[in-house]
């Protein structure tokens, strides 16, 4: 009966009406948007627009001057930077690859079904995610020191024989610096995938066990493919992030030795803060940066296919 | 209705406010009464420790001006120099700040105006004449030099009795005769004569300056590498100290110490501010010594140089002309002032006048009864003065893969010209 009656008035008020209540509430719904709209307008698009222009200035500090490309073309000749986005392009080749497929690998193992602590063994590994990254970063400076805790191990367990130069080794340095952002982030991707797998409906793997696949075929044919958007997602904030790579480099290597470690965020640094500062040509570096994100992520999106985009 | 005008109207205030807000900034007070002012230096146990004994020594005089001392690390206070002064705004800087003395024409060419020129307030012929230089710019003095960088090569006798020298053979040498000696200690002890961090080539800036030279040329903004053959020397003597396995590498400021301390190598050669650090290993009381610098051999180079060391600046803000009348009267004319600054905290001043003071006369049980300041401040006056410029940071990234392209084979000749190329183009 309340149900018939409600129906009745609706239908029954004026076209008038219904247009102001739609009004209405659009107006309550842009205002709720619309404080964060001007802040991120404030703090986000109006600094990036200011970054664009002071990327066409340069010069010491404050006294910049409009230079219009040269900064652009500096570049392609600056041996520093190209030394930095090779560093950054070998730490993204090698150790975005280990990473996903490690947390691929831990992910499926703590997904078993007859796994038990599997509390105890998530909590551990998505540890390390938690764990401030100048914290960590000076742990591994000390764990991996010439005389640090790992080349005790390795030199007591007669691996090694002569101290491994961790730290002040161009290639080993790259290594130490590889190792420790893959302890960091591991356990972050780990994550995203466990809660993909949970998402999984478990008939397809128990049809296929039925159809005679063995645990190899299931991952590769069923994991995999079931999980393409979430690999997607992750390498995506993978590369990003190891683009902007910069307090584990900073804390453990200071870019060091040589440039052997140095990567583009750290180079905008210096070039900021320890340099005599050219701010605006810092600001080109940042939005070269900017320009490899797109153009990583794009490559990314056509690998994968653009129906999971 | 009223509830979404409501929200409009407190959105418009959120902006107004933030933009009045900004508005409100720029008005600075043109108040030159102030009494009260603030100064800024990193390193508790040194720098804040000599501002603490200016500043008493400073309020039984003139009780009414309150001096506020801050703490920040040096890299803070280069950030929070660069960030605020390009943004064009003095507040919430300091009156007084303390600049190492390799990064301060960087500041002072790229921010002018925002320091207070300090010419005529003292008598600059009081000071080391390297401290002088290196704290002016067009002939206008802007810093008032404090601690001295002056080096010193410190050596354990113990090591060398057992290669059969002892500190008198090690008095002005030069690098060749050091490598020589080294050679035959590690042969005698197995220690590494120097231990050395690979990404800081302060150990080339100490070679070159004892020479009178610089990465850049005398006016401070044409790089001199490639010709520069104090340079090339250095990296010759870099290279062999490497290759005859004399040099340990560490990677950080904590290992550098353990190093020392813990007897793995038998000199180190640094600046004078090291020396706490080493009397911090008590059991090795009597054991240290300290001679001069070695030289460059070949050419002419004294054996005295510099490492690090900073000096006091004045920015262009209201109280600066009490903080020009703080630091005359304390660090710029006060001699006992120094005294206790070598008494109580080691600190060696660039004060000529200071140096007949008592303290700089002390022996030091720790180094065999040696008069350590009193040498290390003689020393000082012998430092060449070069013109640091404003780039030596950004030069010395580049030499430091330049070394490495060096210790990898390469032809030196070579290295240092591609050296060269880049920073003509990455400093305009």
């Amino acid at each position: 009966m309340i149900q018939a009656t409600t129906k009745q008035s609706i239908e029954s008020k004026p076209r008038k009406y219904n247009n102001k209540l739609r009004l209405k509430n659009g107006l309550i719904g842009w205002s709720f948007i619309a404080i964060a709209t001007a802040m991120i307008g404030l703090f986000y698009f109006y600094p990036m627009a200011q970054a664009l222009i002071l990327s066409f200035q340069s010069g010491a500090g404050a006294n910049l001057q409009f230079v219009g490309f040269d900064n652009y073309l500096r570049l392609f000749t600056d041996p520093t930077f190209i030394a930095a986005v090779k560093n950054t392009v070998i730490y993204l080749i090698i150790q975005v690859p280990i990473m996903i497929i490690l947390a691929l690998l831990i992910s499926v193992l703590l997904n078993d079904k007859k796994l038990k602590l599997k509390g105890f063994f998530r909590t551990a590994i998505f540890l390390p995610c938690i764990t401030s990254l100048v914290a960590y970063s000076v742990v591994f400076k000390y764990l991996f020191g010439t005389d640090g805790i790992i080349n005790q191990l390795l030199i007591n367990v007669s691996l090694i024989s002569e101290p491994i130069q961790w730290l002040t080794d161009p290639f080993w340095a790259k290594v130490t610096i590889i190792i420790a952002i893959t302890w960091r982030w591991t356990g972050y991707n780990m994550i995203f995938y466990l809660s993909a797998l949970q998402n999984v409906d478990n008939s397809i793997y128990e049809a296929a066990k039925i159809d005679g696949a063995n645990a190899f075929q299931q991952f590769f044919k069923i994991t995999i493919p079931m999980l393409k958007p979430i690999i997607l997602f992750t390498s995506i904030t993978s590369t990003i992030g190891t683009l902007q790579l910069f307090d584990e480099v900073m804390n453990i290597t200071k870019g060091g030795p040589g440039n052997a470690t140095l990567t583009i965020s750290q180079y905008i640094y210096n070039l900021s803060f320890k340099y005599t500062p050219d701010f605006g040509y810092a600001a080109t570096v940042s939005y070269a940066i900017v320009i490899m994100i797109v153009i990583f992520s794009i490559i990314q999106f056509k690998v994968a296919g653009d129906k999971n985009a | 209705m009223k509830k979404v005008l409501a929200l409009l109207m407190v959105s418009m205030l959120l902006l107004a406010a933030c933009s009045s807000g900004s508005s409100n900034g720029t008005e600075s007070k043109k108040d030159s009464e102030t009494n009260e002012i603030t100064a800024w230096a990193w390193d508790k146990n040194f720098n804040i420790k000599a501002l603490e004994l200016a500043k008493e020594g400073y309020a039984s005089e003139n009780p009414d001006l309150k001096v506020n001392i801050i703490e920040n690390a040096q890299d803070d206070i280069v950030q929070k120099l660069n960030t605020s002064l390009s943004s064009g705004t003095t507040k919430g800087l300091p009156n007084i700040v303390l600049i190492e003395d390799y990064n301060a024409k960087s500041f002072l060419q790229a921010y002018p105006d925002m320091f207070h020129p300090l010419t005529g307030s003292y008598e600059t012929d009081d000071f080391v004449q390297y401290k002088v230089e290196a704290t002016s710019v067009d002939g206008e003095n802007y810093g008032l030099p404090f601690d001295t960088g002056v080096t010193g090569l410190y050596v354990r006798t113990d090591y060398l009795a057992e290669a059969g020298y002892t500190v008198e053979d090690l008095q002005n040498i030069d690098w060749k005769e050091y490598i020589e000696i080294g050679k035959k200690v590690k042969e005698a002890t197995g220690k590494r004569l120097l231990t050395y961090d690979p990404s800081d080539l302060g150990i080339l800036r100490t070679m070159i300056q004892s020479a009178g030279k610089w990465y850049v040329k005398a006016d401070g903004t044409t790089p001199d590498l490639a010709d520069n053959d104090a340079l090339k020397l250095s990296f010759e003597i870099y290279k062999e100290l490497v290759d005859n396995d004399l040099m340990n590498f560490h990677s950080d400021w904590n290992q550098f110490l353990a190093t020392f301390n813990g007897g793995e190598v038998a000199t180190v050669t640094t600046g004078n501010w090291i020396t706490p650090s080493i009397k911090a290993e008590a059991s090795q009381s009597g054991k240290w010594a300290v001679v001069p610098h070695p030289s460059l051999p070949g050419m002419e180079s004294v054996n005295a140089s510099n490492l690090g060391g900073a000096s006091w600046y004045v920015l262009n803000v209201p109280g600066k002309e009490q903080a020009v009348d703080f630091l005359t009267k304390t660090f710029g004319s006060n001699v006992d002032l120094y005294q206790k600054l070598v008494n109580e905290i080691g600190a060696i001043g660039t004060y000529i006048p200071a140096t007949e003071g008592e303290a700089y006369q002390t022996e030091d049980e720790f180094f065999g009864g040696q008069t350590i300041i009193s040498d290390f401040s003689k020393w000082a006056e012998e430092i060449p003065q070069v013109n640091y410029g404003m780039h030596t940071y950004a030069i010395e990234d580049i030499l430091v893969v330049a070394m490495q392209k060096y210790l990898d084979g390469q032809d030196l000749d070579k290295v240092l010209e591609e050296a060269q190329q880049q920073v003509e183009t990455q400093i305009k």
